[in-house]
């Protein structure tokens, strides 16, 4: 059990002290691996539904939020560092420092449509309907492109929306391609090629330098990816 | 007419639009002292005050403000059909003023503000649609003691608010310019590469000198940019990366300024960073922006605009910056800071008893707090606790009651003369 109230009230935090925000799901178990690998691992509580950690190290702390959360909880500083995938991050537009990418979570945000679809450009769509969670990189993807795309924001399971008719395509998510296929759905265009990336708080950075060059460097030996942030044309 | 809501109905007006507030009781009081605090500095270090309208031509205000500021700006039509704006800054005005009303004045000119500012932005972590900024202007000064004097100026307005701990993050955007004339590529060109340097990172930043096709030694330069930050030692190190004379001269410049800091005695407080390179358009030299405990946001920033002024007159070198005030006392209640408590010394229950009205009066002009108690019947000294009033008098005519701390005292008006002398 982690102990709260020994949380510094957030004036007098100790510089030493680091809390870094993980996400849950798809990347945390590859981020668990690489904290272990560089030191600072987590150690669980007995339920493992806590939402904060400790860790291998005494002054990191961890707090696991949704993915697309975690860019928020750093922006604010209610964590120093947080990990997250390159497609939370572009699609939160948050105003963080990007200083490592981690060398896992690889994939990438793809537009997909039925297979029976007939083989044309996007371009050529009048008013396509897009189901995706990740309507901001949607929408400038489409516009960019000169289409007026219906974006149809869902929370999940996108690729149901071309099945019960509700879109025309969706952007999402592609690991394997699997998923897509299960569902008579094909890759169109890839948007984005995503990995994780370790974020700063723009304060942090600057009032607990040591402590955070000291972590992002215990993750860089981990070897760096080879992603990129922009988006392909 | 607007009711006070109750209960939650989404159909209720909002009687407020988004990214404003109002502030009472202690909060305004606590921005006021803090404003008064920083006034005080700033003419301490003999800066005066200038008071610009609120609105001007929308034309002026956008001037090399940078793209996204000029976005930000409220703007609305003048009955003659000029379209005019919220000023996004003070700064802007500062120069106007400086360029078009005080040209011919003995130079350099020292100007402060403190005031309301209105950019109309998407809702962002910390930001409100209006917000104070208290600022310095150091106008017609080239030198970098004019540099070191703002920097230390602002170390010292951030202590003066109370902050426990902060740090200035110091860059210099004419060694970053002097990287960027070697690129020798339009500007649209070159925000990929910015965003990169600004996020700090690594792949964006390969991927962007990639396609301004960059390599050899200047590659390596602009790559070495964002690890560039710490301590004095980071001069030594951008010196291996010049490769232009106005890199150098930019990092003697540097020097120049460290080492007033270094007299100033305010090194632990600033760090160097010269990968920060963003920030408004308009600083040609130094740029730096700071940071305390318990607020994930910036809390200053500033820099050396040299041509700015000249935009609008009389060119003139010039070096300012701007503390966002209500992030400050954020920042400040975080860090556990108590604010003097807001209450009367003594609520007071009289009729048109001239000595009453009297003694009050003579109390209020000695700077105590008294408040007339205009509730008449119930239980005056219950009223008195609710107010925070450490005193409750009941005059009777002939007499009065002093109650406090639980006692009460029946005397005469000359004797509560007396006792009030003490409090």
């Amino acid at each position: 059990m982690v102990d709260l109230a020994q949380r510094p009230a957030g004036g007098r935090a100790d510089p030493n002290h680091l809390v870094v925000a993980l996400p849950k799901g798809r990347l945390l178990e590859e981020a668990r691996a690489g904290l272990e690998q560089a030191g600072y691992g987590l150690r669980d509580g007995d339920s493992g539904r806590q939402l904060v950690l400790p860790s291998a190290a005494p002054h990191v702390r961890y707090v696991l939020a949704k993915p697309a959360d975690v860019p928020v909880y750093v922006e604010y500083g209610a964590c120093d560092l947080g990990i997250a995938g390159l497609d939370v991050l572009r699609e939160a537009q948050r105003d963080l420092l990007e200083p490592l990418l981690l060398p896992f979570g690889h994939c990438r945000l793809a537009v997909a449509g039925p297979i029976e679809r007939a083989d044309r450009p996007l371009r050529l769509e009048p008013n396509p309907r897009v189901a995706t969670k990740f309507p901001r990189l949607t929408e400038a993807f489409f516009r960019q492109r000169g289409v007026s795309a219906e974006i149809i924001e869902l929370s999940g399971s996108v690729e149901l929306a071309p099945l019960v008719d509700l879109a025309d395509l969706v952007v999402d998510l592609v690991q394997s391609g699997q998923t897509l296929a299960a569902n008579g759905l094909a890759e169109l265009r890839v948007i984005l090629h995503s990995q994780a990336v370790l974020v700063a708080n723009r304060a942090a950075w600057r009032l607990k330098a040591p402590a955070i060059g000291a972590f992002v460097a215990s993750l860089r030996d981990l070897g760096s990816g080879r992603a990129s942030g922009q988006s392909e044309a | 007419m607007i009711q006070p809501v109750s209960e939650f109905s989404p159909h209720a007006p909002w009687p407020l639009p988004q990214g404003v507030v109002d502030l009472f009781y202690q909060d305004a009081a606590s921005k006021r002292a803090l404003e008064g605090e920083l006034r005080g500095c700033f003419r301490a270090w003999s800066y005066d005050e200038l008071i610009p309208p609120s609105f001007e031509y929308a034309d002026t205000l956008a001037a090399e403000t940078g793209i996204q500021l000029a976005e930000e700006m409220y703007r609305f039509t003048d009955r003659d059909g000029r379209t005019l704006a919220l000023r996004p800054d003070l700064t802007i005005p500062a120069a106007r003023v400086a360029a078009t009303r005080l040209y011919d004045q003995p130079m350099p000119l020292r100007l402060f503000y403190v005031g309301s500012v209105f950019r109309y932005e998407a809702p962002q972590a910390g930001r409100q649609r209006e917000f104070t900024q208290a600022g310095i202007e150091l106008i017609g000064a080239a030198a970098p003691a004019a540099d070191a004097e703002v920097l230390a100026l602002t170390v010292e307005a951030l202590r003066a608010a109370g902050l426990v701990q902060f740090q200035l993050a110091l860059g210099q955007m004419a060694f970053f310019h002097g990287l960027l004339a070697e690129l020798d590529a339009p500007a649209p060109a070159l925000h990929g590469l910015q965003g990169a340097l600004d996020r700090k990172n690594p792949a964006d930043l390969a991927a962007a000198l990639d396609q301004l096709a960059v390599a050899g030694p200047l590659r390596q330069a602009i790559s070495a940019l964002p690890d560039l930050q710490g301590g004095p030692e980071v001069l030594a190190r951008g010196r291996s990366i010049c490769v232009n004379p106005a890199m150098a001269a930019a990092l003697d410049r540097l020097a120049a300024i460290h080492e007033l800091l270094l007299a100033y005695g305010v090194t632990d407080e600033i760090s160097f960073d010269l990968g920060e390179t963003r920030g408004m358009e308009y600083y040609t030299g130094i740029t730096f922006k700071g940071y305390t405990p318990g607020l994930g946001f910036s809390i200053c920033s500033g820099g050396r605009y040299d041509d700015l002024v000249g935009h609008f007159g009389r060119p003139q070198p010039a070096v300012g910056c701007a503390l966002w005030v209500d992030r400050i006392l954020l920042a400040r209640q975080r860090q556990g800071w108590q604010p003097a408590p807001l209450r009367p010394e003594a609520l007071w229950a009289t009729g048109a008893c001239p000595a009453c009205l009297r003694l009050m009066l003579d109390l209020r002009r000695r700077g105590l707090r008294v408040e007339l108690d205009t509730a008449g019947a119930g239980d005056l000294a219950q009223r008195a606790a609710r107010r925070g009033a450490p005193h409750a008098v009941q005059c009777d005519g002939d007499a009065v009651t002093l109650t406090g701390a639980g006692q009460a005292q029946a005397l005469t008006h000359e004797q509560l003369a007396e006792t009030a002398a003490t409090w």
